[in-house]
């Protein structure tokens, strides 16, 4: 059975870059690269934000819970928190920038659901969770070994 | 200090960030870059050459700033971004908004 490890902080966002790195740490363990820990990093910050920013809608109003363990293909990390029920699956993809040189465009420039954007761009999988307990967030990134052709 | 300012060229300013563009740093650079809108000053350089990350918050206070000048005319360029940035400007396309200068040491004198 693989050991899960958790770390749990007040939802502030100077908590973040403490779990993020708590995250990064396991994601070193489990053999990550230099790129996948920026992806997991970024990932982790991202959901994090979110779920002060949308789930508490503010900070101090509740905790958050970064969980990592490493599983033969993949290391998983599951967030979880008591805020409002957020489904990111309902958030669109911001859209394309194209010619960025008209007043129009300017204007229209949508800078929301960027930090899903990123999530969903930099982590091979992502699931969503809403029980009476709060939300759990499960960010999926495989592992080395679980990408190349020879595992057994 | 994490960000400096210092007039570039007449009409132009730079800023420098330090560090890493999220939670804490993100917040400072959003207030210099709304004192120099304030100011009138309508042409932006910010240097990430010794910027080590960024997130979607960070993003969107450059966006905020490029708006603002843009529509007074300006412009807002970006200079030196390593590679992890500029990977993280084009997943969301922001790399076709800017104006990205790879090298911060061959500013253009006018924006």
């Amino acid at each position: 059975m693989p050991t899960k490890h958790s770390l749990t902080v007040p939802g502030q966002y100077r908590e973040i870059r403490q779990l993020c790195q708590f995250v990064m740490d396991g994601a070193k363990e489990a053999g990550l690269d230099e790129t996948a820990l920026f992806h997991v990093e970024l990932a982790c910050d991202e959901a994090c934000t979110n779920i002060i920013e949308h789930g508490y809608q503010g900070e101090g109003k509740g905790t958050i819970t970064v969980s990592w363990e490493i599983v033969p293909d993949a290391f998983v990390i599951t967030i979880h928190d008591n805020g409002r029920a957020f489904d990111p699956d309902e958030v669109p993809p911001p859209p394309e920038f194209d010619d960025t040189n008209t007043a129009a465009n300017i204007k229209n420039l949508k800078t929301g659901g960027l930090g899903l954007h990123f999530i969903r761009s930099l982590m091979d999988s992502v699931h969503y969770q809403f029980s009476p307990n709060g939300n759990t967030l499960t960010l999926i990134k495989k592992r080395p070994s679980a990408k190349g052709s020879n595992t057994s | 200090m994490n960000i400096q300012q210092e007039q570039h060229s007449e009409q132009q300013w730079l800023i420098r960030v330090a560090g890493r563009l999220d939670h804490e740093l993100t917040p400072q650079l959003n207030t210099i870059l709304n004192e120099h809108i304030e100011a009138g000053h309508y042409h932006l350089i910010v240097d990430l050459s010794q910027t080590t990350y960024i997130n979607s918050g960070g993003l969107r206070c450059l966006v905020s700033a490029w708006r603002k000048v843009r529509e007074n005319q300006g412009n807002l360029i970006l200079c030196g971004l390593n590679s992890r940035l500029m990977n993280t400007f084009s997943m969301v396309g922001f790399d076709k908004v800017f104006q990205i200068i790879t090298d911060c040491n061959q500013l253009p004198d006018n924006s």
